[in-house]
């Protein structure tokens, strides 16, 4: 699953550290998750969305999806 | 805001910390009194069971210890810690089997049990770094 977490990061000027406080994990969490190394629970995606003020569509998007919309 | 490791996340550290410290010093603790004990006064075999088992207690209170450390983790690292103690149990259990046919069949120099805890935690901790680099 691919995600915007980094973009949307930079746009508010948090650093991985901040989100990750934000959102109660560990900074090495964030970091996998933006990378796409690691998917977050149900639970946390939501908080994520929340954070960002954003839907969690407009965050995580789907592979199969993403390819889609490249077609 | 600029926190590496959330608070929620320090003060679970401080937990484990403080409590594998109680366990290692009880460890060593009951270790030298059953030494002690066996060695200068001949007790009964009774009293050489109790003794002999009282070194599980500590490992007991790692145990929990640990188990209250991974419930505080936030979902990433517990799933890197899960990978990590299923990849030690197999690891261990298949080396124990192994070693065990080597010894009955081989004649390989005999391995007391007392090693198996040790043999958990090292290569726990192995494998959790490199579980963990596998992330990065």
């Amino acid at each position: 699953m691919r995600n915007r977490l980094k973009v949307l990061r930079a746009e508010r000027n948090w650093s991985q550290a901040d989100l990750a406080g934000r959102l109660d994990v560990s900074r090495q969490s964030v970091n996998a998750i933006e990378t796409g190394k690691y998917d977050p629970s149900l639970p946390l995606a939501f908080k994520i969305a929340r954070v960002f003020a954003l839907s969690i569509e407009q965050i995580f998007i789907e592979e199969a999806s993403a390819a889609q919309a490249a077609e | 805001m600029s926190c590496e490791v959330p608070e929620s996340a320090k003060e679970a550290g401080r937990r484990y910390t403080r409590g594998m410290l109680l366990a290692g010093a009880l460890y060593i603790g009951f270790v030298a009194l059953g030494v002690t004990v066996i060695r200068q006064m001949s007790p009964p075999q009774w009293l050489i069971i109790v003794l002999a088992l009282l070194p599980a207690l500590p490992a007991l209170l790692m145990l929990r210890t640990y188990l209250t450390f991974f419930r505080a983790l936030d979902e990433f690292q517990r799933r890197i810690q899960a990978e990590a103690a299923l990849i030690t149990l197999a690891i261990v259990t298949l080396a124990a089997f192994s070693y065990g046919f080597l010894e009955e069949w081989a004649g390989f120099p005999h391995v007391p049990l007392i090693w198996a805890i040790p043999a958990v935690i090292i290569t726990w901790g192995v494998s959790a770094f490199i579980v963990r680099s596998r992330y990065k």
